[in-house]
Order: structure tokens, then C-alpha cells, then sequence
């Protein structure tokens, strides 16, 4: 299998993705949801696989191949979530998202053009990146929560529920958050001699990280619910930078990170 | 405020003197010298810590419950954070910016790390985050095992990799090739002498195929201007075009060596190259070419298709894949080891890690030379460890979230 074959597989995979993303919102039986969300996956594990073979070699090499991988386990860790938490928009917001990768794949394969270099070869790549990309996920549910919570302080009338899933993502997010911290340590000593080498995007991680555990943990008391609540779209925004601002900074001059998106 | 129980105004007063008597420090001492922690300095440290911790959980002293606290906790992640941005903002003269000068110098911030108000805030984390582990390990209950992974997790990594810090070393090592070295270079590019030696047997790299590219014949400049375009080669792809010149490979050689009438055959030896023999039609006037193209290297010359009076085809040099070094490390310890290093599969050796880091780019396959990255740390099973009981603190906290309230509830 090539990939000349892949619209077989994308296509089907697309519009199972689609369908259980769009049908969770409404009374289909939870069944067939995860049947079609199973199904999808299913497709795309068979391409790879099949390009596997049809390769000689794990398909993990091209950005292309990478972003099959994207897709697969961002459908796979976002379906395993939305069945642990039940939060309908994960299954959805992962379905889009995958998606997405299928389709940049099938209109700029890229498959022969980026070589990726000796030390982007690396098993902790596609994993770092894709807990990282559910952690902002999380986080970005939790900044939306927020809002509406922020709204309900001023009117005096706090919603307990709201703060329980508000609670729940920055939770569920930071877990992430801190594993993508990890095995980005891991694999920095691997690939540049040192766990931690205080590298811009580096130190604006551990301060995003940090900002969710000033909210983790002035929850554990319940005073001073106003600046408790407003930590949150505080944090997003440094997560922002971590992500995306960092390369326009002027500290970010020599930073190992600039290549990435 | 100073009434008990100290609430957050006390956490922050405490927090913001030890944050100013660092800012204070620095501007009349200057930096911290990260080489008086050098072992066995960080060992005493460590275990007078971990004594102090432990002797004050135990006496549950009024200050001691407060430092364990979140009151605590709080301002002294705040100050985390607060230094943390500030350090974010500013180019740091251990990653290679210039000094900045003026108040951030003088304060410290464009070399944060070996700042003293950077070492008191890492002290108050490890105090605070030391109080509440070992308070809450006295009154051990096993439902709380995701708070115990996390925070001693957190602590042995703060501890290992902030006090250990002063015992790790850096050098840059290169070798001939049939060569055996323990010299090296460290950070300050001083040659100094390794209890580990490395012996270069054999260098080797892959490269990917190369591109194709049109040319300017006069300027050198690739075509089209300022927007180049490629044909990479690719023998599952063999068609493309490059602006008016649909290119057709019709043989691909990776190891290629030019015979006496212009053409390449295969042969595999570090002086080869990348060769393609392509068919090239002009769409603007049907006129088709066949030739061989070659980027070349040390060893032979490039090789080019001239297209017409102004262009010509060329091959690009090709972007390495994969560069190894066969190499054998001998310890002052009697141990040896034999490996093939390449980028991230690095050699772990003792307490050594080894690292491919260079080669003479200029050469490529044919560098007689490989440049070692060498880190010491003999931490790095402390630090791991710490990795490790954090990473399944974290895999809890996603799994369970917020749902055990009482594992949440602070122990007031």
C-alpha cells in the first residue's frame, strides 16, 4: 500500500469521524457513536499499517507520515478521554482535529519533500506533541468554563457544578500538560545532552505550569474565589505565549524549539 | 496580620523579603557560585534538609503547619512564576545573548539561573513542597498515592536536578578517526583531561536523496527568484516540473561515482555521491534533454545540465539522515563499551553520557573526524526517579481529576 492509495482509507475514515462527531449531540444511541468513532480509527490503522509494509519501514519519517500518527492517536486518546469523562465536545473536538491532519495530508502530502532531521528521529516526538495538543484542549474548555463562571461570581450566584468541571479539565489538562513536560525531558536528554537546559520555551512552560498549580491550588481553599477564578484565562494566556509567542520574543533568539509550530 | 494561624498576607510578606534579600544579594555580592555545592556539599545539604523537614513535621510546630500549607504554597509559586516571567522575557547569557546591562544585569535577570533570588525561591519550593510531603507521610494514608507521587516526585526531581546541578559536567570531545582522545573541552573552553577515553573506529553518514534545482548560469541564483522551487528525487515519484521544465528521473544512483565519459555507476565507497540521469522537455518549445546530474562533494566534481543560454539543472547536496561513529569508551574504572552512536541514542556509560554532536560538515561521509557531546551526572538515577514517580502522578491527576475531594482537602 503507497500512498497513492491513501484517499481509499481518508475519506472513509473523514466521514465516519464527522458523522460520530456531529451525532453525539444528539439522542443516537451512544452505541453507534462508538462504533463509528471505532470504525474510523480502524481505517486509518489499516493504512498505516499497510504503508508500513508497503514502506519497508515505520512510516514515521516524513511530516506526511507523522501526521498520520497525529490523526490516529488524536481520534484513539480522544475517544479513550470522552468515554472516561463523557465530555461530548472532546469526542467532537478530537474528531475535528483529526480531521484536519487527514485532510492537510490529502491536499500537501509532503510525503517526499521534508526530510526530518537526525534529531527530530525520535519515538518521543509524536507522543510529546499529542499530549500536548489534548492538554490545550483541556485547558481551552477550561478557559470557555471559566468565562461563564466569572460571569455567575459578579451576579453573586457561583455555579458548584461549573467549578466541578472547571476543576475536572484544568485537572485532566495539567495531567497532560505535565506529561508532554516529561517526556520532553526525556527526550532532550536524549537527543541534546541535557534534561533540562532552561531553553525560552522551556522556562515559559514551567511558568505555564506553574500558573495552573497557583489554581489548583488556591482552590483547595475556598477564600478569595475573585482572583482564584481569574488565574485561569490568566494561565491560557501564558500557555499562549509558551506555544505560539515565544518564537516572536527576543529571548527565543537561540531557542531548540523554533522549528516546531 | 502576624496573628495565627498566618494566612496568604504572611505567605506573601515572607515570600516578597526572601525575593528582595535576593534581589539585595545580588546587587552587593554578585552571583551565586553554583561550585560551592559541589558533592559532598549537596549530599550534607540533603540530608540536613530532610532531617530538618522531618524533625519539624514531627514537632508540628505552629510554623512548620504553616509553611506545610497552601498559604505557603501559594505565594511561593506565585514568586516561581513571577521570576519565571521576567527570566522568559529577557535573552540569557548562558544560552548565548549578549549581557544586557543596566538594572537587569545588575539584578541578575540575563543570567537568571546562577542569580541568587532564583536559588532562594528553588529553596522555598523545596521547603514547602519538603514540609507538606513529609507531614502528610506521617499521617500515611495509601488513598493519597497521587498526591505522594506528585509531590515527592516534584521534590527528589527539584532536589537532584537543582543541588546536583554543581556536579555535572560538559565537554565537547573531537577524535580522528583510528584515533584514541581523553582530552576535551568544557564550558569555559578549557582543554581538560576525562577519566574516559573515546576511540574513533569508523565515521559513517546517510544522506536523503537530493533535490533538483535550476539555476541561474551566470549568477549562481536559483530559479525562480526569491521563490525557489525543487523537483525532489524520489523513485516512487519520478515526474515533476520546475517552472517551464517538466523533469523526468530516469535512473537514480545513491552512491554514485563518475566514469571517464560522463556517466555514473554504482559503487560503494565514502567518496560517492547522489547521481541522477533525467529527461528534461522545455513546455515553451518542446525541446528535450537527457543528461546526468551530480551534486558532488570533496571528492568529485558536480555535474550539471545546461538547459539553455541562461539555466541549468543541478543537483542540490544532499541533507544528512543519519551520521554514526563506531566507537570504543574505555573508563579510568577498567569498564569498557563498544557502540555505534548516532543523534538520540546516546551512550550511557557510569555516570557518562555520550552524544554524536558533529562532524566535519564540509566533507560529510568523508569527515575524518567525529565531535562528542560528554555529560556527566552522576544525579541522573535521582532525577529519573523523580521523572518517574511524577509521570504516574500525572497519569493519575488525568485519570481521577478532581473527583476525590478529600485527597484535595489541605490538612489545616
Amino acid at each position: 500500500m503507497m500512498w497513492s492509495d491513501f484517499s481509499w482509507f481518508a475519506v472513509p475514515a473523514i466521514t465516519l469521524w464527522g458523522v460520530a462527531g456531529t451525532l453525539v449531540y444528539t439522542h443516537m444511541s451512544r452505541r453507534v457513536i462508538d462504533a463509528l468513532m471505532l470504525m474510523g480509527i480502524a481505517v486509518l490503522a489499516t493504512f498505516i499499517v499497510g504503508l508500513w509494509v508497503g514502506l519497508e519501514r515505520p512510516p514515521l519519517r516524513t511530516m506526511g507520515e507523522t501526521r498520520l500518527w497525529y490523526s490516529f492517536f488524536l481520534a484513539g486518546v480522544g475517544f479513550i478521554t470522552y468515554k472516561h469523562w463523557h465530555y461530548d465536545w472532546l469526542l467532537s473536538f478530537s474528531s475535528v482535529v483529526a480531521i484536519v491532519f487527514v485532510i492537510i495530508n490529502l491536499a500537501k502530502p509532503e510525503i517526499h519533500s521534508k526530510a526530518l532531521m537526525p534529531a527530530l528521529q525520535s519515538v518521543w516526538f509524536v507522543p510529546h506533541v499529542i499530549v500536548y495538543i489534548l492538554s490545550y484542549a483541556m485547558l481551552g474548555a477550561a478557559t470557555i468554563a471559566v468565562g461563564l463562571q466569572i460571569v455567575k461570581l459578579r451576579r453573586k450566584m457561583p455555579d458548584a457544578k461549573l467549578y466541578h468541571l472547571m476543576d475536572n479539565l484544568v485537572y485532566v489538562g495539567y495531567g497532560f500538560l505535565m506529561l508532554g513536560m516529561l517526556m520532553g525531558a526525556v527526550w532532550a536528554k536524549e537527543a541534546w545532552g541535557h534534561y533540562w537546559s532552561w531553553d525560552p520555551k522551556e522556562t515559559w512552560a514551567l511558568v505555564t505550569a506553574g500558573a495552573y498549580l497557583l489554581y489548583i491550588h488556591m482552590r483547595l481553599r475556598k477564600s478569595s474565589p475573585q482572583s482564584t477564578v481569574w488565574i485561569l484565562p490568566a494561565a491560557f494566556v501564558l500557555l499562549m505565549i509558551t506555544w505560539i509567542g515565544v518564537n516572536y520574543l527576543p529571548s527565543a533568539a537561540a531557542s531548540v524549539h523554533t522549528y516546531t509550530f | 496580620m502576624w496573628q495565627a494561624p498566618w494566612g496568604y498576607r504572611e505567605g506573601v510578606a515572607v515570600v516578597g523579603s526572601t525575593v528582595a534579600i535576593g534581589f539585595a544579594l545580588q546587587l552587593t555580592v554578585g552571583e551565586f557560585d553554583f561550585t560551592l555545592l559541589r558533592w559532598p556539599a549537596n549530599l550534607v545539604i540533603g540530608v540536613l534538609l530532610i532531617l530538618l523537614l522531618a524533625i519539624s513535621a514531627i514537632r508540628q510546630g505552629r510554623i512548620a503547619r504553616w509553611i506545610s500549607s497552601v498559604r505557603f504554597a501559594v505565594p511561593t509559586i506565585g514568586a516561581l512564576v513571577a521570576f519565571g516571567i521576567l527570566m522568559g522575557l529577557t535573552p540569557q547569557v548562558f544560552l548565548g545573548a549578549k549581557q544586557q546591562g543596566g538594572v537587569v544585569s545588575m539584578l541578575g535577570l540575563d543570567n537568571a539561573t546562577s542569580s541568587y533570588t532564583f536559588m532562594l525561591i528553588y529553596l522555598l519550593l523545596l521547603l514547602s513542597l519538603g514540609m507538606v510531603t513529609a507531614k502528610r507521610l506521617l499521617h500515611f494514608r495509601w488513598h493519597d498515592y497521587g498526591f505522594y507521587l506528585n509531590h515527592a516526585g516534584l521534590w527528589l526531581l527539584l532536589f537532584a536536578a537543582g543541588l546536583g546541578a554543581a556536579d555535572r559536567g560538559h565537554f565537547f570531545m573531537s577524535v580522528q578517526e583510528g584515533a584514541t582522545e581523553w582530552r576535551a573541552y568544557d564550558k569555559h573552553n578549557e582543554l581538560v583531561e576525562l577519566p574516559i577515553a573515546v576511540e574513533l573506529n569508523d565515521f559513517d553518514m546517510e544522506v536523503y536523496p537530493p533535490k533538483l534545482a535550476v539555476i541561474d548560469r551566470q549568477t549562481g541564483e536559483v530559479f525562480p527568484k526569491g521563490r525557489p522551487e525543487f523537483f525532489q528525487i524520489d523513485e516512487k515519484i519520478p515526474k515533476g516540473t520546475i517552472g517551464p521544465w517538466e523533469v523526468q528521473l530516469l535512473e537514480y544512483i545513491h552512491d554514485a561515482v563518475r566514469n571517464s565519459d560522463s556517466t555514473y555507476h554504482e559503487v560503494h565507497m565514502p567518496g560517492a555521491s547522489p547521481a541522477a540521469r533525467v529527461r528534461v522537455a522545455d513546455t515553451r518549445n518542446n525541446k528535450t534533454q537527457e543528461g546526468w546530474v551530480c551534486g558532488g562533494n570533496m571528492a568529485q566534481l558536480y555535474m550539471l545540465l545546461n538547459l539553455d543560454e541562461q539555466y541549468a539543472l543541478v543537483s542540490t547536496r544532499p541533507e544528512p539522515k543519519r551520521f554514526v561513529s563506531n566507537i570504543n569508551v574505555y573508563t579510568q574504572n577498567g569498564r569498557t563499551a563498544h557502540t555505534l552512536l548516532e543523534v538520540n541514542k546516546p551512550l550511557k556509560i557510569g555516570s557518562w553520557m555520550l552524544y554524536q554532536y558533529d562532524y566535519d560538515k564540509e566533507a560529510g561521509r568523508m569527515s575524518s573526524y567525529s565531535t562528542f557531546e560528554l555529560v556527566y551526572d552522576p544525579w541522573l538515577g535521582a532525577v529519573y526517579a523523580g521523572l518517574g514517580l511524577l509521570f504516574l502522578g500525572s497519569v493519575c491527576m488525568l485519570w481521577m481529576g478532581n473527583r476525590r475531594k478529600e485527597v484535595r482537602n489541605d490538612v489545616e
